[in-house]
């Protein structure tokens, strides 16, 4: 494969990894958020810190810039989770917009300037190892009785709460986890790119990966893994339709929520049993059909 | 001394353009409670329609002023009959309404820089009014400043009398309290809506042109009207004067906080600040306290 | 149930395109005839800098075509393959990448965006190709840590350098003895610019009386500009692109300021003349070369006779990166990305930007003079070539 193909591949897995905890916050706990590239970005500026300047291992400065992120999360969270649906999601702009400000004025992470000659450790392989990692921590969870809560605080908050659930305290746990998921991917960017700008993570950035959920369908991991790869994927294809891309992006979320607002897989997995049901209700209509003729 | 009544005028003249377009933000939220971040998007047509009608079309001020708050107004209801009004039939959550205003906004914003003949760059509205300022002493004070005030202020006007005086305002009040009950109460409700969108789209498109004659226009307008949803929140969204106010009170701390603290660190103060009173006073300064709707 | 099946059948088209995509490649990997070379070329085609990347992407054709006309080089026609990196470093991987690997493309000339060129370095020495930046005025573009990148290098002086003639200029010639920084804080270039500046003004015995910040998308800059009006400087250091200068520079005005501006090579714009001709009038621009000289007629009367356009300050430094690869093409003495780079690490040339010599340890064009320009009544009026002591 060529480094052009791997590259997409390896952007495509980035992406997909703060999907997946963006995915969570918005497809299965209903939060939406205008913020995750901030905890990208920490999480970013955390992994490479700790790769270049205290020569940590690639494996635990991802971790550490994960943690990162969750442990900010926590902060925002507390301040803000309380909030009703839009006073959450321009509480979560002004934090991504303010970390972004931030770091464009520490100068020791080179500002604005940028911080070039992280080291090139980000590989299709190790992508793809974490992305798996990711994809069934993210499943078991959300079959678990606290993914059941999350949905149900989704669904009906006020009734969630009626019948025992502590809505902040899994609103929390959401935000956390996609948080570091957030983290984490920004690490994997930082490790790509070998070099990170306070200008990669901007409001476009964290609008871009709320459309992927979108696309791929709330609720449905592997609609987030599809909406990551054929969005990543797509603009590539298109290179010479560029500057409509986003004009089709809007249209398309607009149809999307009129048409099918479930996205893509809406709320569907693939998985082999589900794989196994779809086959064998193909066979018997075919045999109905066959049977009517 | 001079210093402070300078910056004080500066950060009137800021928070005015702030108020117009948070307005539009507060009119659609408080009665379809979700906001609307396609406004930015029509403010931005609302500034090149303007654009386009005094340089093409060659009108006069006052006619392509008014005409491009018309073109917004329609631009306004035809999103929400497109974008809207399925969902809205539907009853689907909020956060739909706020993602396909999310998509509208995109839409929006990348259709004029993707078309040829508009396109990325920025244009400069012909110079309609003086740039001459008026001096006060030490103090200047433009003279479209001026001008953007007293507009502000009659539409301000016209509105609040529209809502409180007329009966399709008492209507849009009822309906702002209750939807429900107003459509059981023999008011169409659907009526409603597009009326709201229309003033919407007319204070956008009025918004939009003076934007455009004061700074310039560009595609990215929607970086500031960001801003001005920021105002709506801080002063309370679905509240007109709230909106108006902390539109105001914005530009204020927007400036002293570039002129006495630090211009570096004056966006990062005003989102602390915003965060802060989400925190204390969740329905912002002078919000509507009544039931939860979540 | 039929639902479930479009939804299917939607998922099977999106895998079909992605497979797809993988499989595009290999129909144009068969050796390529070698009668062509293939450069390529990356910049902003789309986005606020869009003007700049297509004059440069013009000119870049434009030249390859008269090369080709003439008979190309060592016997074989030139062929530019450009793509767009919206001015984003992460586009800007994905382009070097697909230069590289899938088109093939011995050397790339651009991009115009600083982060754009210092992020795709570590696919350069990947895959051995030489890139020539065109605008890319950061420092860490070429030389990071004390080491040069060795697939990089650019036809444009840098940051400190240019920030160096700003304040140079302004103390030693206009001798100028206070001076206002405003700057925006959100971008790299603007950052990079004011630092410099400030460091050499105080050196040269000057002062400087305040410093001010704004954020990329604001249009107000009156809060700011009241600041500097109160601490009353003798020149406003203002070092962004052509846009916010317009808007800055009248509501300066406005406020009664009346120090002269100066500003660095964001400026130059038919844009700025029409919005903002009086504010600007009387200001210093460091620029990378005078557009009135003579020697550069040629190129702006070719360019304007093909696109009918004028051409901008991209287009002249692209010209120089075109004429500096062609060189290195005939002095490498055949088409080897590795030997090209090679060769482009002795480039001596002279362009219309002028004299480029490439400094072995830094890539950059060594000891070229920046033109130092003064606006009056709506023209780039030449002022002197110059370079701080």
């Amino acid at each position: 494969m060529d480094t052009y193909v791997q590259g997409i591949l390896i952007l495509a897995g980035i992406n997909l990894m703060a999907v997946l905890g963006l995915s969570l916050l918005t497809g299965f706990t209903g939060l939406f958020s205008f913020g995750h590239a901030g905890f990208m970005a920490i999480g970013g500026y955390t992994a490479a810190t700790m790769t270049v300047k205290f020569h940590w291992p690639f494996i635990p400065a991802l971790l550490m810039g994960g943690l990162m992120a969750a442990l900010l999360s926590v902060f925002i969270g507390r301040l803000t989770l309380n909030l009703k649906g839009d006073y959450f999601c321009i509480a979560t702009l002004g934090f991504g917009e303010a970390t972004r400000l931030i770091l464009d004025n520490v100068q020791y992470f080179g500002g604005a300037r940028g911080w070039p000659g992280i080291p090139n450790y980000t590989t299709l392989t190790n992508v793809i190892f974490i992305n798996i990692i990711g994809i069934i921590i993210l499943a078991n969870l959300i079959r678990s009785r606290h993914g059941r809560n999350m949905i149900a605080v989704r669904e009906e908050e006020l009734a969630s709460q009626i019948v025992g659930i502590n809505v902040f305290k899994y609103k929390m746990m959401s935000l956390m986890i996609s948080a570091s998921y957030a983290g984490i991917a920004g690490g994997l960017m930082a490790h790509y790119m070998t070099f990170l700008q306070p200008k990669m993570f901007s409001l476009i950035k964290s609008t871009e990966l709320t459309i992927i959920v979108i696309f791929g369908g709330l609720g449905s991991i592997s609609g987030s893994v599809l909406g990551a790869v054929v969005l990543t994927a797509l603009p590539e294809v298109l290179r010479s339709f560029a500057s409509w891309r986003l004009v089709v992006y809007g249209l398309a979320v607009i149809i999307i929520m009129i048409s099918r607002p479930e996205g893509l897989m809406g709320g569907y997995e693939f998985t082999p049993s589900s794989m196994r049901k779809l086959f064998s209700r193909l066979k018997k209509k075919n045999i109905t059909a066959e049977g009517g003729k | 001394m001079v210093q402070f009544l300078q910056q004080l005028i500066n950060g009137l003249s800021i928070g005015s353009v702030y108020a117009l377009m948070a307005v539009g933000y507060s009119l659609v939220y408080s009665i379809m409670n979700f906001s609307n971040f396609a406004h930015g998007g029509v403010i931005m047509f609302g500034a090149y329609f303007g654009f386009f009608f005094l340089t093409l079309f060659h009108f006069s001020f006052p006619v392509a002023f008014v005409s491009a708050a018309l073109c917004t107004a329609l631009l306004a209801v035809l999103i929400e009959r497109t974008a809207y009004k399925p969902l809205r039939e539907r009853k689907a959550p909020f956060l739909y309404f706020i993602i396909c205003a999310m998509g509208a906004s995109i839409f929006l914003e990348n259709l004029v820089i993707a078309i040829p003949a508009i396109g990325p760059t920025f244009r400069t509205y012909p110079e309609i009014f003086s740039k001459e300022p008026f001096h006060l002493g030490l103090l200047t004070i433009g003279r479209l400043d001026v001008l953007m005030f007293i507009i502000s202020a009659v539409c301000l006007a016209l509105l609040v009398y529209f809502i409180d005086y007329t009966k399709v305002g008492k209507a849009i009040q009822a309906t702002s309290y209750n939807i429900k009950a107003s459509a059981l109460m023999g008011i169409n409700t659907d009526h409603i809506i597009i009326i709201i969108f229309a003033l919407g789209g007319l204070f956008a498109g009025i918004a939009g042109v003076l934007f455009g004659m004061k700074y310039t226009v560009y595609p990215q307008i929607g970086m500031i009207t960001n801003k001005s949803f920021i105002a709506a929140v801080f002063g309370g969204l679905g509240s007109l004067p709230g909106a108006v106010i902390g539109s105001i009170l914005l530009g204020i701390i927007e400036t002293f906080t570039s002129g006495y603290i630090s211009s570096q660190y004056r966006d990062l103060i005003a989102f602390v600040l915003l965060i802060g009173i989400l925190v204390v006073r969740p329905s912002g300064l002078m919000g509507k306290t009544t039931e939860d709707k979540a | 149930m039929s639902k479930k099946i479009t939804a299917i059948l939607l998922t099977c088209i999106m895998i079909i395109t992605i497979g797809m995509t993988g499989c595009a490649k290999p129909a144009d990997t068969a050796p390529t005839a070698s009668d062509t070379i293939k450069v390529g070329w990356m910049g902003s085609l789309t986005g606020d800098q869009a003007v700049w990347g297509q004059c440069e992407f013009n000119t870049v054709k434009m030249l390859f075509e008269e090369i080709n006309a003439k008979g190309g080089v060592l016997g074989k026609q030139l062929e530019a393959i450009g793509y767009d990196t919206k001015g984003d470093p992460q586009e800007a991987v994905n382009v070097a990448k697909r230069l590289t690997s899938q088109d093939k493309v011995v050397a790339i000339i651009g991009p115009n965006a600083s982060g754009s060129a210092i992020s795709i370095a570590s696919t350069l020495e990947q895959a051995k190709v030489a890139d020539i930046a065109t605008v890319a005025t950061n420092p860490k573009v070429t030389v990071l840590d004390g080491k040069v990148k060795p697939y990089n290098f650019r036809v444009c002086f840098i940051d400190p350098y240019q920030g160096a003639v700003a304040a140079g200029y302004a103390a030693d010639v206009l001798k100028f003895k206070n001076a206002a920084i405003l700057y925006d804080v959100a971008d790299d270039y603007s950052q990079g610019l004011a630092e410099y500046f400030e460091k050499t003004f105080i050196e040269k015995g000057g002062a400087i009386v305040v410093k001010e910040g704004f954020k990329g998308g604001d249009v107000d800059f009156r809060p700011q500009l009241s600041k500097i009006k109160a601490a009353n400087p003798d020149v406003i250091f203002m070092p962004y692109f052509f846009k916010e200068v317009a808007l800055s520079a009248n509501q300066a005005r406005e406020l009664g300021i009346t120090a002269a501006l100066m500003g660095g090579d964001g400026w130059p714009s038919d844009q700025l003349i029409t919005m903002a001709k009086d504010a600007v009038n009387g200001s210093y621009i460091v620029n990378h070369l005078d557009f009135d000289d003579p020697e550069v007629q040629d190129l702006k009367t070719r360019y304007k006779a093909k696109y009918n356009q004028d051409l901008e300050l991209n287009g002249f430094l692209g010209n120089d990166a075109v004429l500096m690869l062609v060189d290195a093409i005939q002095r490498a003495g055949e088409v080897d990305s590795e030997k090209i780079a090679k060769a482009l690490e002795t480039t001596d040339i002279k362009g219309v930007t002028g004299t480029i010599k490439i400094g072995k340890d830094t890539h950059n064009p060594e000891g070229k003079e920046a033109a130092i320009i003064k606006l009056v009544d709506g023209k780039y009026v030449f002022q002197q070539k110059y370079s701080p002591k």
